[in-house]
């Protein structure tokens, strides 16, 4: 291994990072309106993923039919997170939505494994063309698809809220909940719309990670819940600048690390990496909340 | 009567911080509302507002009941409330936060000629429109909550210490701000500390002690109430 491999290790992390960096967006989105964290988000967003695979392989539908759907999936059980975890707990408990996203996280984990007899399932590859060469280091064409696809689903995220009468009401909320009432915003129809594009953003997500892993199996679960969090702090909670670049770091500094040692050893360097982070900026890299 | 609050009692746990309020506001005029700390008079403002829900008891707004409604009812049914602390938008811009205060509008070009119109009446406000309201004094955050406020086009504006923690001289220009919504014929409905002040502009006043009204007249009644003069006027706590 030489010096150009490492770098393409970093360039492909980097591309693949963005899901993470989307993930990390999903968890802070929530947090910024509601000051929680919803444990049960990026097992939610692989269910949607799975959810996704109903059109081709139940319903005769296009293979490409999965990533809308997978989409879609994702944005419902988004809200359906909310209503079952956050609409009736008693939010002053920190502990009360921790404990019902954790159960709702292993219910999703126990309703994919029992749906799928634990099989991975196929996924398809967002776009399958030739590697594109760029000197040295080669860029895979479905990698690159993936990093697009992320890159848009932030740039329309961003638009949304910072474009529109929605995200202004989302924003305020996170930076001000008393007054947003005062000014008219209805606070929870605001938190579930929040959970709404949270969950599509996860969607994108699922859809994106099986798509350059080629399956999706229950074991990705845990993981990336990991992951999320872990960008979701080195990013700053509440902090949307912070997940994406927190995302893509996590991206390369894990692709790096299987590069230098090797796939079992790799995530212990990003614990390592969340460690130093801890240690050294617990506010994480864009600290302070309400930047959303 | 515009606003009729009767025997209101809101309660935080077994904490009952109204223990069955009642007065009324006169349209057209400003009332003020004193009383000292933990008095209970922001509880009456939120549980007005829709923030926080009575446990029994009616507020009354031109004859229709505001109780059980929610906070965005009693936004588009005319009340605002300028919050303790102001409460802006800290990473939104000053026309942000304004255009925030008209978010139940739907006319576009009126919200922003009311943008425009409230800049030009609050010159300090004009000046950092593009600035984050994060970064303004506490003085110049008082105006935009006001003006946030205004961006509803309440028949009722409510204030809830609109000179905590300010400058005199901030505290003066305030206090013009309030007297001249109302030539402009807002009613208002102000809770304050500072007894002098308030009792110079206002038209009616309550007096408001451990949760519930102990006293209500208008200005000149003062001088000879002395449980007033006692507490409030001219007592550190008052400036």
């Amino acid at each position: 291994m030489g010096f150009v491999d490492y770098v393409q290790a970093i360039i492909d992390g980097l591309l693949f990072g963005t899901t993470y960096s989307l993930i990390g967006i999903g968890f802070t989105l929530v947090f910024g309106v509601m000051q929680k964290i919803n444990m049960s988000y990026a097992a939610g967003s692989l269910a949607g993923a799975y959810c996704g695979l109903v059109g081709p392989q139940l319903m005769g539908l296009p293979p490409w039919s999965v990533f809308p759907l997978s989409i879609a999936a994702s944005g419902v059980i988004g809200y359906l997170i909310y209503l079952t975890c956050f609409r009736f707990i008693p939010l002053a408990s920190p502990l009360a939505t921790l404990m019902s996203t954790v159960g709702m996280l292993l219910l999703l984990d126990e309703i994919i494994v029992h749906s799928t007899a634990g099989m991975p399932q196929n996924y398809p590859a967002i776009y399958d063309g030739d590697p594109i060469e760029i000197g040295d280091f080669m860029l895979r064409a479905d990698l690159v698809g993936v990093f697009l696809v992320c890159v848009v689903a932030m740039a329309v995220l961003l638009a949304l809220l910072y474009r529109t009468r929605l995200g202004m009401a989302t924003r305020a909320v996170a930076q001000q909940p008393v007054a947003a009432q005062l000014c008219g915003m209805r606070l929870q129809a605001v938190n579930g719309l929040t959970f709404v594009i949270a969950g599509l953003l996860g969607g994108v997500a699922g859809a994106m990670i099986g798509a350059s892993v080629g399956m999706l199996s229950p074991l990705i679960a845990g993981p990336i819940t990991v992951k999320g969090l872990i960008v979701t702090v080195i990013g700053g909670l509440g902090s949307i600048p912070g997940a994406i670049v927190a995302g893509l770091m996590v991206g390369a500094a894990e692709n790096l690390f299987q590069a230098l040692r090797n796939v079992t050893e790799r995530d212990i360097y990003v614990m390592l990496l969340l460690f130093v982070f801890l240690v050294v900026r617990p506010g994480g890299l864009f600290s302070g909340r309400g930047h959303d | 009567m515009m606003l009729e609050v009767n025997d209101v009692v809101t309660a935080y746990g077994k904490i009952e911080a109204l223990k069955g309020v009642s007065l009324s506001v006169d349209p057209g005029r400003i009332t003020c509302l004193l009383g000292p700390n933990g008095a209970g008079k922001t509880t009456l403002m939120y549980t007005i507002a829709g923030i926080l829900r009575p446990r029994r008891g009616s507020v009354r707004f031109d004859g229709a009941e505001l109780v059980g409604e929610t906070a965005d009812r009693v936004v588009s049914r005319g009340i605002a409330l300028v919050p303790e602390n102001r409460l802006v938008f800290p990473h939104m811009s000053v026309a942000e936060n304004l255009a925030a205060g008209a978010y139940l509008r739907r006319d576009r070009a009126a919200i922003a000629s009311d943008i425009e119109a409230l800049l030009a009446r609050f010159p300090v406000l004009k000046e950092r429109r593009a600035q984050q309201a994060g970064t303004l004094s506490g003085g110049e955050q008082q105006m935009l909550a006001v003006a946030r406020a205004l961006m509803s086009r309440p028949r009722l504006l409510m204030m809830d210490e609109p000179s905590m923690g300010l400058a005199p001289l901030i505290v003066e220009q305030i206090f013009a701000i309030v007297e001249e919504l109302n030539r402009d014929g807002i009613t208002i409905f102000m809770v304050e500390q500072n007894a002098h002040m308030a009792l110079k502009v206002a038209h009616k006043f309550f007096l408001m002690e451990q949760g519930k009204v102990t006293f209500a007249g208008a200005p000149g009644d003062v001088a000879e109430d002395d449980v007033i003069q006692r507490a409030y006027l001219g007592s550190a706590k008052a400036r």
